[in-house]
C-alpha cells in the first residue's frame, strides 16, 4: 500500500501523547519520510485535537492511556463516530485492548516498540482512509476466539500467524509462496471482515464499501461472515462500553 | 517422615497407656480390696466410721475420674491433677483424724496403704521428683500424726516404719518404671527421627547427584569438546566459529539451569533466559506471546527453545522471539540477522522446525503438534 502514491501528498497528523520524548521522536520519524509529514504536537490536550490545526489533521494518532490504567476507549469512539482517522498507539500489548480498539473502528493499533518500523506507513494509509495492520495486532487478531470474531478463511489465519511472527512481509511472502501483495490482500480481507461483523461507524462503512470497490471482497462473501456470526452477533455489541 | 513421626508417637502413646490401665487396675484392687475389707472388717472400732467412708468415697472418687480419662485416652489436666491430690490429702488426714488411738500403721489405719497408691495413679505421667515428694509428704502426714496426735511407742514407729517399706517401697517401684519407660520412649523417637533424617538426606543427595549426573552428560555431547578443544590449543578463541559455538553453549548452560527453576510457565522463563544471554551482548530482543498452553515436558521445551537459542546467540543486532499456542499446537519462531545457522534436528517426534530466509536475516518456526490422546477438544 505505500506504492499507492495518489497526488495529495501533504499529510498532516496530529500526536496526543503525555510524554514528551515520544512526540519529539515521532516527530523525528515524521519528517525524515518521504514525502515528509506535517505533525501536530497536542501534548496531553485532547481539546486540541478538535480545535485549530489538530482539527483539520488527517490523521490522529493517539496514546490511549492518558491516565494511566484508564484507556480511552470513550475518547476513541468519539473520535471515530466524527470520521477522525485514528491510529492509536499504546503502551499496551495484550490482545483484548486490541482487538477493542480495532471494534471501535482505529485504523490501526500500534505498540510502543513497533512505532519506528510501522508509525510512518500507518499514517499514510490511514490518510487514505485504509487500515494498517501491524504484527501484534495480526497476532491478536489470529489469537482471539471471542464469540463474535469474524470466521477468517485458513490461508488469512496463516498469513496473520506468520506477519505476526516474521514481522516481515517478505519472509511470509517467501514461507507462503505468495507475493508480497497477496499478503497485504489477506490482512487487509481480515479487517475488513473485522469491521462489517464489528459495531457500525464511519470509518468502518467506508472500509467495507472501499473494498467492495476494490473487488478485495465480494458482497456475496461478506454476507457469508455475517451469516457466520449472526447467532451471537447481539452478544459482540452488547460487549461495546457503554 | 510425617506418617513416621505419628508411628512413633502411638507407639509411645501405647506404651503410656498400658502403664496407666496396669497401674489403676492394681491401685484399684489395693484401695477398694484391701483398703475396704479392711474398712468394713473395723467398721465398729472407729470413732466416727462415716468419716473414714468419707475419706474411701473421696479417694474411689479420684480414681473413677481416672478410669473416666483414660477411657477417653485423656490426660489429666493441670488443675483437675492438683484438686484431685489435695483430694487425696484431705482424705488422708479426715481418716488419721478418725483412727482409734494406738492403732496406726495397723490394719485400721486402711488409708495409709491406699491412698499413695491413688497418689501414684494421678501422677504417674509426671516427673519421678514429683512422685517421690508426694510419697514423702504422705509418709510424713502419717508421722506427724503419729508424732503429734498418738503415743508414740517402740511399737508403733516399728509398725510405722516395717510398713513405709511397702507404702513407699513399692509405688517408687512402679514410679522409677514408669520413668524409664518414658525416657526409653522418647531415646526411641529421637533414634528413629535421626534414621529418618539420615535416610532423607542420603535420597537427597543421591537424587542430586544423578541428576548432576545427567546434566554432566549432557553437557558432554557439546560443551566438554569445546573446552578441551579451548584447553588443548586446537581451536583458538579468535576464530569466530569457535566465539559462535561458545555463545551458544554458554546459551544452552543458561537454559539448563533456569530449567530447574519453579515457574508458572517454564517455556517463556527459558526463553527469557536466552533473549538475556542475546540482551547482554547488546542485541535487541523482542518476546512477544499470544494464547495459551499446557504445561509441556523438558525435552520438547528443549526442542522449541533450540532454535531461538542458536539464533539469539549468534544474532549480530536484533531479534525478534514470537510464542504462539493453544491446547494442541505450540510454536516459537525466532528472526534475527544471525545468518545461516546450525539447528540439530528436535528430538522429540511431534516437533517441526522450518527454516526460512537469505544470508543475513533467518526465520526458524519450530512448531509442537500434541500428539491425539493428549489433545483436548478445549477448541470452542
Amino acid at each position: 500500500m505505500a506504492g499507492d502514491s495518489t497526488a495529495d501528498d501533504a499529510v498532516t497528523a496530529v500526536i496526543v501523547d503525555d510524554h514528551v520524548a515520544i512526540a519529539a521522536g515521532v516527530r523525528y520519524w515524521c519528517e525524515q519520510a518521504v514525502p515528509p509529514i506535517a505533525l501536530v504536537d497536542a501534548g496531553n490536550r485532547l481539546g486540541e485535537v478538535w480545535t485549530g490545526p489538530g482539527a483539520a489533521a488527517d490523521v490522529v494518532i493517539f496514546d490511549l492511556e492518558l491516565v494511566p490504567g484508564k484507556p480511552a476507549f470513550g475518547e476513541l469512539r468519539r473520535l471515530v463516530d466524527s470520521g477522525r482517522y485514528v491510529i492509536v498507539y499504546s503502551q499496551h500489548v495484550d490482545e483484548a485492548t486490541a482487538i477493542k480498539c480495532v471494534d471501535l473502528g482505529a485504523l490501526a493499533y500500534l505498540t510502543k516498540r513497533e512505532g519506528q518500523a510501522h508509525l510512518v506507513p500507518a499514517i499514510r494509509a490511514a490518510a487514505r482512509g485504509r487500515p494498517y495492520t501491524a504484527p501484534s495486532l495480526s497476532g491478536a487478531l489470529m489469537a482471539d476466539d471471542a464469540p463474535g470474531r469474524p470466521r477468517l478463511s485458513v490461508r488469512e489465519a496463516e498469513v496473520l500467524r506468520s506477519w505476526f511472527a516474521s514481522s516481515s512481509k517478505e519472509l511470509v511472502a517467501a514461507k507462503l509462496n505468495i507475493t508480497v501483495k497477496t499478503v497485504d490482500t489477506h490482512i487487509t480481507r481480515v479487517r475488513i471482515k473485522y469491521a462489517n461483523a464489528g459495531r457500525t461507524a464511519r470509518t468502518k462503512s467506508e472500509l467495507v464499501s472501499r473494498a467492495l470497490d476494490d473487488g478485495l471482497v465480494t458482497l456475496a462473501e461478506l454476507n457469508q461472515t455475517v451469516t457466520a456470526v449472526s447467532g451471537v452477533h447481539p452478544t459482540a455489541e452488547d460487549s461495546l462500553p457503554a | 517422615m510425617a506418617v513416621d513421626d505419628t508411628g512413633e508417637v502411638r507407639t509411645r502413646a501405647q506404651l503410656q497407656l498400658g502403664l496407666r490401665t496396669a497401674t489403676l487396675l492394681v491401685t484399684v484392687v489395693i484401695v477398694c480390696g484391701l483398703g475396704l475389707s479392711s474398712l468394713v472388717r473395723h467398721w465398729d472400732r472407729y470413732d466416727q466410721p462415716l468419716a473414714q467412708a468419707g475419706a474411701f468415697a473421696a479417694l474411689a472418687a479420684v480414681l473413677g475420674v481416672e478410669a473416666v480419662l483414660l477411657v477417653l485416652r485423656r490426660p489429666w489436666r493441670r488443675s483437675l491433677r492438683r484438686t484431685a491430690i489435695a483430694v487425696v490429702f484431705a482424705a488422708s488426714a479426715l481418716s488419721y483424724a478418725t483412727v482409734p488411738d494406738g492403732r496406726t500403721s495397723t490394719s485400721v489405719d486402711w488409708v495409709f496403704g491406699a491412698a499413695n497408691w491413688v497418689g501414684v495413679v494421678v501422677l504417674l505421667g509426671r516427673p519421678l521428683w514429683i512422685l517421690v515428694a508426694f510419697l514423702l509428704a504422705h509418709e510424713l502426714t502419717a508421722l506427724l500424726n503419729l508424732l503429734v496426735f498418738d503415743d508414740v511407742s517402740r511399737a508403733a514407729l516399728l509398725r510405722f516404719a516395717t510398713g513405709s517399706v511397702n507404702v513407699i517401697g513399692f509405688p517408687l517401684c512402679v514410679a522409677v518404671v514408669a520413668s524409664v519407660l518414658r525416657r526409653l520412649g522418647s531415646a526411641a523417637a529421637a533414634a528413629g527421627r535421626e534414621i529418618e533424617q539420615a535416610r532423607t538426606a542420603e535420597a537427597v543427595a543421591a537424587a542430586a547427584h544423578r541428576l548432576r549426573q545427567q546434566r554432566f552428560a549432557e553437557l558432554a555431547e557439546n560443551t566438554i569438546p569445546l573446552l578441551e578443544g579451548l584447553a588443548d590449543g586446537s581451536l583458538t578463541p579468535d576464530e569466530a566459529g569457535v566465539q559462535r559455538r561458545c555463545a551458544i553453549e554458554a546459551a544452552r548452560m543458561r537454559r539448563l539451569f533456569a530449567e530447574v527453576d519453579t515457574v508458572a510457565n517454564p517455556l517463556l522463563h527459558e526463553l527469557r533466559h536466552c533473549a538475556d544471554v542475546a540482551d547482554r551482548k547488546g542485541v535487541l530482543v523482542e518476546l512477544d506471546i499470544r494464547g495459551r498452553w499446557p504445561p509441556l515436558p523438558v525435552a520438547v521445551r528443549r526442542d522449541l527453545t533450540e532454535a531461538a537459542l542458536t539464533a539469539l546467540a549468534t544474532a549480530a543486532s536484533w531479534a525478534r522471539v514470537t510464542v504462539i499456542g493453544d491446547s494442541a499446537r505450540v510454536s516459537v519462531s525466532v528472526v534475527a540477522d544471525c545468518g545461516a545457522v546450525d539447528v540439530p534436528s528436535p528430538k522429540v517426534p511431534g516437533v517441526r522446525i522450518d527454516t526460512f530466509g537469505d544470508d543475513e536475516t533467518i526465520w526458524m518456526e519450530v512448531q509442537w503438534q500434541a500428539t491425539r490422546q493428549r489433545t483436548t477438544p478445549s477448541r470452542r
